[in-house]
């Protein structure tokens, strides 16, 4: 039960890392209608920007340079590429995407090499020991921040203005225009932003428990892919609930590989794609997603 | 994305015209327009010495297929440096039986389709591979490699299931067998035996599979039992595998995966209290990992089964190879894939100079000649035998600690030895 | 390869909304010419160049088969897949598990090399047709994402089936023989030239492309193809005049797979051994970076595409000593490797960028418009 109890409690707050990376697919899909595929070099960026600033400035600053970075990397992207193909088929822009990740992935690994890089956090490997249950001290940071952030995401998409533009965006982007939004700037706020949360997100997948930064941390970003996907791409409350959800999945199937060998050992990474495609044919826009109206 | 199609055939047809040119000019300037003559050159010798494919002139090409930029760029980075620099100082010493060896590196990135087409330009062109890093790489090659090239190829991969072929011939012991010495150790030195479960945390794929063949074989001789825990090279975070060890009471684990898989591993289980030793397999450690937080931890609790001596041993030509390399790549990292790849190089060279006194700098000469070493010491400790195609080239292991004072950051802690089970044993297939 | 310059198909991809605009024909003889020297020239490269070469031709053959099939279903019915990937090992390790006979502990039903690779064609168009409910259902991104699964659910079988698969190692394909040709690396004298497997399956490719191609435009160029463009263009409007969308999405969905189920068998002709590690997301994203390149929704784009994508990197590679700021491995600068990866994602961008409708456009004269910047 202990076991269980642990593998839940780490699957958790796994998940809530995940769901600031689902969170930021989130926001730009909402904003541009884009999914984004370049998603896990912004997190590279983040990470890396911190990686290598906290000798020099300590962690906390290095940090916020390191989520100013990402968010500025964001900016560019939508700046300088996906703004000119604006109109596009969205199909198309995420292709693009692609192309901006392939590059901004080549650069920093790169620029990486064969390195693992320290962040230099203040957690360390200290681990909170409840009875039979020990949860390190990184998983509890990561679990709180994500659960802020994202609580602070929820009121400003509700309140805030740049909230509300981006909900009118989402809902018809040429009405949203017509009544005075400037959907440049909910765009580029919405990439940023997920630069941003994606290397808050580049933070906890590099700490404790995994030793540093390298070149294949981005690909964590492959597993918030079904989280996205299966809250559905247009919520907010889906990005947390998919998160978890696959978070949990992760570590209860490599948990408890031994009693599932007869579906083959190493199921971790494999489990949360099988939960997102029975729920994407229950449900095809995922648990929360908008479902279209318009049927012929 | 809907264009209409404008398509403008004067254009067309300039392109075209233009593509023909091209295409025309590619095989102008290709090679197999020899097809009628100086294809089979070289094979009545010039001067005394026999030469053949991969000679031209008084150069000896030799081919290196690595991965510098794909999950074995650590590892492929340090071989090819290595072997670059035994390169350069046999050429210093004035080469073999006169001629210049050049080595020519192809990186593929772990990618199976760069790697072919590596080993398809290189194969015709070389004398022989120091390096092709990914046994099934090697594996897709060997039909190629066994029946037409039949040019020496030195894999980078310790997979017992390269074994067995008179020109694929692997350095060292394999994974399997450094595996089994692992546990020996365990049973020795860490208080493991009979009735005892060991947990093995390995890598889907050759590496970790191999491994885990040689984990069962002696847990069946001595009375273990192995709890498996499969993982992908894309797991960084080993707290769920640590819990389910634990759950399953594990005396000691034995991973068999990157370096940062283990450096996970042994920080969790430190921890989380969950104090049993670990032992890895060579692949299974980096210097890199010793200034990260998983540092104090790997000094602890952590071994590792190496197929020779580390870089940092006090032996003349370790010592030598640390101040040589330095030298030459001052900013790179000094590892055990230093090791291997001068290892690697310098059996090869070796055979390159008995084919040389033998007057037969051929493929088939080469080969040969490789058969007759039986007890080469490049300085690290072990001596490679090469007489035997169906075994790797040694049986033992140095069991080795993390040590941050220390060059390449690992200290010997039990000297060259094989197991009696590793002695005993012969890889069987999976 | 070179049928890519004229075999532009103008009303294709034409948006509903608008008559395609004629192009000025070519004299029809002069277009013959074209067509027969460049043929001709696909069909003595054999002889000339080496197996380097040819190895190369033959993966962009089979790239382009896999391209054309993806471009079906993205670029002309607008639906994102990265899955192609799996398909593809689909069809190549069926084809190893129809034709092998089994001597190596492995799986195999020892049928005729031809029958399995027909078989394994089919058996890659029912994988495709049981993601249907999915497929059918599913819209772009969402597909695209879904999809995914489909690489991770490969990767996993690949490695564990190991009496279908043989694991890690992937296992041996059985060379094809038709007619009593077997494609080999056995050497055959043609005219004096030593003709291995390289040169023989040079052959096969050009005509499996050749069929693939011209099958694609048939059905671009009929009714089927205007639907599909109906569905990507407007899906509500397609439906109200009467497309039957789903059916469509999970036709062609069907169809695509078929083709990355004949490139994997070619493929896997060509390796001469599957290797798991190859049929990973990196493969299916570099289908999508092929079409995006070439020109969404034509087959010369998608072969021309192709041709860039998988020529490029070892072209690099090969030529990295002559090349000004690569650096040879080891070195330190930036590899081969990493400088075909920078220049195919610039490409990706700048192609979309610069070129709506890709590489074919510039090949086919430069008088392409800008894209009306239409909605789903």
């Amino acid at each position: 039960m202990s076991t269980f109890a642990e593998l839940l409690l780490n699957g958790i707050s796994m998940g809530s890392v995940y769901a600031l990376i689902a969170l930021g697919f989130v926001v730009i899909f909402r904003a541009t209608e884009v999914v984004n595929f370049a998603h896990a070099s912004l997190l590279l960026a983040g990470g890396y920007v911190t990686a290598t600033l906290h000798e020099d400035i300590g962690f906390w600053p290095a940090l916020l340079v390191g989520i100013a970075g990402a968010a500025v990397v964001g900016a560019a992207v939508d700046l300088l590429v996906m703004r000119r193909y604006r109109g596009s088929d969205h199909s198309v822009l995420a292709i693009v995407t692609i192309g901006v990740d392939i590059l901004l992935t080549t650069e920093l690994t790169r620029r990486i090499g064969t390195d693992v890089l320290a962040l230099g956090d203040p957690w360390g490997d200290a681990v909170l020991t409840l009875g039979p249950i020990s949860l390190a001290h990184t998983r509890i940071a990561a679990f709180v921040a994500a659960g802020l952030l994202i609580t602070v995401f929820l009121l400003a998409f509700r309140y805030t203005s740049w909230g509300v533009a981006m909900r009118a965006a989402a809902e018809s982007a040429e009405t949203a225009a017509l009544m005075g939004v400037r959907l440049g700037r909910v765009s580029l706020g919405a990439w940023a932003v997920a630069g941003g949360l994606a290397a808050v997100a580049a933070l906890f997948l590099t700490v404790f428990p995994t030793p540093g930064l390298e070149r294949a941390t981005s690909l964590a970003a492959l597993k918030a892919f079904p989280a996205a996907i299966l809250g559905g791409l247009d919520s907010t409350t889906g990005a947390l609930v998919g998160g978890l959800l696959v978070g949990v999945t992760e570590s209860l199937a490599t948990g408890y590989q031994s009693e599932l060998t007869f579906l083959g050992r190493g199921l971790g990474d494999l489990a949360p794609y099988l939960v997102m495609t029975v729920i994407l044919l229950i449900r095809p826009a995922g648990l929360f997603g908008t479902k279209e109206l318009a049927r012929v | 994305m809907s264009t209409t199609g404008t398509t403008g055939k004067r254009g067309a047809a300039r392109v075209a015209a233009g593509a023909l040119a091209a295409l025309l000019l590619l095989s102008g300037c290709s090679s197999k327009a020899k097809d009628d003559g100086d294809g089979e050159k070289g094979d009545a010798a010039a001067g005394e010495v026999k030469t053949g494919q991969g000679i031209s002139g008084r150069t000896i090409a030799l081919g290196a297929l690595t991965d510098m930029t794909g999950v074995y760029a650590t590892l492929g980075k340090s071989v090819t440096q290595a072997q670059q620099l035994y390169v350069k100082q046999l050429n210093a010493d004035g080469g073999v039986c006169g001629h210049k060896v050049e080595l020519t590196v192809r990186d593929h990135g772990y990618d199976p389709q760069k790697a072919l087409s590596g080993y398809t330009e290189l194969a015709p062109k070389v004398l022989g591979f120091s390096q092709f890093i990914g046994s099934p790489f090697v594996a897709a090659a060997k039909p190629r490699i066994d029946g037409q090239d039949k040019a020496l190829v030195l894999p980078q991969g310790w997979s017992s299931e390269l074994l067995g072929s008179p020109y694929i011939r692997v350095i060292g012991s394999t994974y399997d067998i450094e595996t089994i010495n692992a546990v020996d150790f365990l049973m020795k030195e860490k208080g493991i035996g009979k009735g005892d479960r060991i947990g093995h945390v390995y890598f889907e794929g050759d590496y970790g599979e191999s491994a885990l063949l040689g984990s069962k074989h002696i847990a069946r001789q001595a009375g273990l039992t192995v709890v498996e825990q499969k993982i992908k090279p894309t797991d960084n975070d080993m707290t769920a595998q640590v819990a389910a060890l634990k759950k399953a009471g594990v005396k000691a684990v034995v991973i068999s995966a990157g370096p940062r898989q283990a450096a996970s591993l042994v920080g969790v289980a430190a921890a989380g209290g969950f104090d049993v030793p670990v032992i890895g397999n060579n692949s299974a450690f980096a210097p890199q990992l010793l200034a990260t937080q998983a540092g104090p931890a790997l000094m602890k609790n952590y071994y590792v089964a190496s197929p020779s001596l580390p870089i940092g041993a006090d032996t003349p030509a370790a010592e030598k190879l640390v101040a040589d390399y330095r030298k030459a790549y001052p900013k790179a990292t000094l590892d055990n894939g230093v090791v291997a790849g001068w290892t690697a190089a310098s059996a090869f060279g070796e055979a390159l100079k008995k084919a040389c006194k033998s007057k037969d700098l051929t493929r088939e000469g080469v080969g040969k000649a490789l058969l007759t070493i039986d007890a080469l010491d490049t300085g690290f400790g072990v001596a490679q035998d090469f007489t035997d195609p169906e075994a790797s080239s040694s049986k033992e292991s140095v069991i080795l600690q993390p040590d941050k004072s220390v060059t390449g950051g690992m200290k010997v802690v039990q000297e060259a030895a094989a197991s009696t089970a590793a002695e005993a044993y012969t890889p069987t297939a999976p | 390869m070179s049928e890519a310059p004229v075999s532009e198909a103008p009303v294709s991809r034409a948006p509903l909304s608008e008559a395609p605009v004629r192009p000025p024909r070519l004299a029809p003889r002069t277009r013959t010419y074209l067509w027969a020297g460049g043929g001709l020239l696909l069909l003595v490269l054999p002889f000339y160049l080496d197996r380097f070469w040819l190895q190369a031709g033959l993966f962009a053959m089979a790239a382009a088969i896999g391209a054309i099939g993806i471009n079906l279903l993205t670029g002309s019915t607008g639906q994102l897949s990265m899955g192609h990937a799996f398909f593809l090992a689909i069809g190549a390790y069926g084809y190893c598990v129809f034709a092998a006979e089994g001597g190596d502990g492995l799986t195999g039903l020892g049928l005729p090399t031809w029958l399995a690779a027909v078989l394994a064609v089919l058996l890659s168009g029912l994988a495709g047709g049981l993601f249907s409910p999915i497929a059918g259902r599913l819209r772009g991104a969402y597909l695209g994402i879904a999809t995914l699964a489909l690489i991770f659910i490969g990767q996993h079988v690949l490695f564990n089936a190991r009496d279908l698969t043989g694991g890690f190692n992937g296992r041996d394909v059985p060379p094809l023989s038709l007619f009593g040709l077997t494609f080999d690396d056995r050497e055959l004298l043609v005219a004096n030239v030593p003709f291995g497997s390289a040169e023989k399956l040079w052959y096969a490719g050009l005509v499996l492309l050749l069929g693939c191609g011209l099958f694609a435009r048939g059905v671009l160029r009929g009714r089927p193809g205007r639907a599909m463009n109906a569905i990507r263009d407007h899906r509500i409007a397609a439906g109200v005049i009467g497309v039957p969308v789903a059916r469509y999405r999970a036709a062609v969905f069907v169809l695509s797979s078929m083709y990355a189920g004949l490139a994997g068998v070619l493929l896997a002709l060509v390796f001469q051994r599957t290797v798991p590690d190859y049929f990973g997301i990196t493969l299916s994203l570099e289908y999508l970076a092929m079409i995006v390149i070439g020109g969404l929704g034509s087959v010369s784009g998608a072969v021309i595409g192709a041709v860039f994508v998988s020529v490029l990197p070892q072209l690099l590679t090969r030529y990295s000593d002559a090349l000004p700021l690569v650096s040879a491995p080891g070195t330190g600068g930036v590899a081969p490797g990493e400088a075909s990866r920078y220049l195919y994602g610039a490409a990706v961008v700048a192609v979309v960028l610069f070129l709506p409708g890709g590489l074919v456009r510039v090949a086919a004269g430069r008088r392409f418009r800008t894209d009306p910047g239409e909605k789903r």
